[in-house]
């Protein structure tokens, strides 16, 4: 039988863990419900920007742009592929920075010069440990994702791909399919891709006339490319930001929801214990006083 | 007078949405207006100020940011990053935006470095353009 004290200690331990499982399961809660307001918030942009671009080369399909070389020219093991790695800044929450990490190894396989854009301080910690260069001034938190933050990001990004330091972009992120399900993905930032936008659904009865580029084809496409970029980062930092809250809120649910089952077992473990020390006192008591009432006789 | 239906999306939020009778947007070489029924069109759109006339005689001052502007078949697509009203613009944080950015364009940095300062300098002084005009911030 199991001894009182140290059934008692173990079951004060659980209680304290469950409190921290059980603040951690609050704070996410309410950071996912910000985050989901963020994302709502800015969907409308994000698809808005998508469709542009869809449009401008549906109507000019022989519009050639520096962000849409495609540099076959450079041989697979020379290019410079780089990726923006979103992952969380802690642990314990559950699976999800396990599957971008999963996801960037994938990536890693393939032939090419690699080099990464972590954000996140448990992915830096992970990929520093490897022989990959990591860009190093890159030191950005996933906290409370910002347009400030998107266009620092992207304005680095650019900059590396127009100087040919970087001839692939991608960005390794969660995306949030609903509450309950959250799937790491990958997404190819540059160069944009024709065959990604000519894809999507379109009415029939859209209209197809002319559209005249003001002040220039070239103009128009330096101001929304970058711009495209951006929102491409900063939605994918709040999707990121909202499943990663998300999944530890599942995580801090599930390990509050054990502590809570591994206290009741415990407290029954207590009380048999506690049960059976009382029943053995009496015995004792009872023997004692029978032993002495025999004495008297 | 004829209208035209007019679709403001900024970075964070749906800045408008409905009918106008024109507008004027900074374009980069100067500002451009947009009556209804114009051709088919899409247009740079710079950081500055532009003006909108949702009544006869309402204007209504909106500080944007870079983006672009499309026309097609009367209706009009403003895509920028940021997008705000006079009221909502918070002066100080503005005001220290804008000594932020003039205090990196003095000291030494990168080209990238160079161009992202101007970028911000010329949103606060945007923002602080705007708000000014306006009698309750004097």
């Amino acid at each position: 039988m199991a001894n009182i004290k140290e059934v008692q200690e173990r079951i004060n331990s659980v209680k304290d863990t469950m409190k921290i499982t059980n603040a951690m399961y609050m704070i996410s809660s309410s950071k996912m419900t910000q985050a989901r307001k963020k994302l709502a918030d800015t969907e409308p942009y994000f698809y808005g920007l998508q469709g542009e671009i869809a449009r401008i080369l549906r109507h000019l399909p022989e519009l050639t742009h520096r962000f849409f070389d495609r540099r076959e020219g450079v041989p697979k093991e020379e290019r410079k592929i780089g990726s923006i790695v979103v992952t969380a800044d802690k642990g314990l929450a559950g699976a999800y920075n396990h599957n971008v990490i999963k996801l960037e190894e994938e990536i890693l396989a393939k032939p090419g010069k690699h080099k990464l854009f972590v954000v996140g301080e448990l992915g830096r910690h992970y990929f520093s440990k490897k022989e990959i260069e990591i860009d190093t001034n890159f030191q950005y938190t996933v906290q409370k994702p910002t347009m400030h933050r998107a266009r620092n990001i992207s304005a680095k990004i650019l900059e590396q791909f127009q100087n040919r330091e970087l001839d692939e972009v991608y960005i390794v992120y969660t995306r949030m399919e609903n509450s309950v399900q959250a799937d790491a993905e990958t997404v190819k930032l540059l160069p944009l891709e024709r065959s990604d936008f000519s894809e999507m659904k379109m009415p029939l009865n859209m209209y197809r006339e002319a559209i005249e580029l003001y002040p220039s084809a070239e103009a128009v496409m330096d101001s929304i490319v970058p711009n495209y970029v951006t929102g491409m980062v900063y939605g994918c930092l709040v999707e990121a930001y909202a499943s990663e809250h998300n999944a530890r809120m599942m995580a801090m649910k599930s390990a509050t929801d054990s502590a809570q089952s591994l206290i009741k077992d415990l407290s029954v473990l207590y009380n048999r214990a506690r049960q059976a020390a009382i029943t053995q006192e009496i015995t004792e008591v009872c023997a004692g006083a029978r032993a002495q009432n025999g004495e008297r006789k | 007078m004829d209208t035209f239906g007019l679709k403001i999306i900024a970075s964070d939020r749906v800045f408008y949405e409905g009918r106008c009778r024109q507008i004027i947007i900074p374009a980069p070489d100067g500002e451009k207006g947009i009556l209804p029924n114009h051709e088919n069109m899409v247009i740079a759109v710079n950081v500055g100020d532009a003006r909108m006339e949702v009544e006869k005689g309402k204007w209504v001052d909106i500080a944007v940011g870079a983006g672009f502007m499309e026309i097609v078949n009367n209706r009009v697509t403003m895509l920028v990053d940021t997008a705000e009203r006079p009221e909502e613009i918070d002066i100080r944080r503005a005001e220290e935006a804008k000594e932020r950015a003039e205090e990196q364009l003095r000291q030494k940095q990168s080209i990238q470095e160079y161009y992202h300062s101007q970028a911000s300098l010329a949103r606060a002084m945007n923002r602080l353009k705007v708000s000014k005009e306006k009698p309750w911030n004097l």
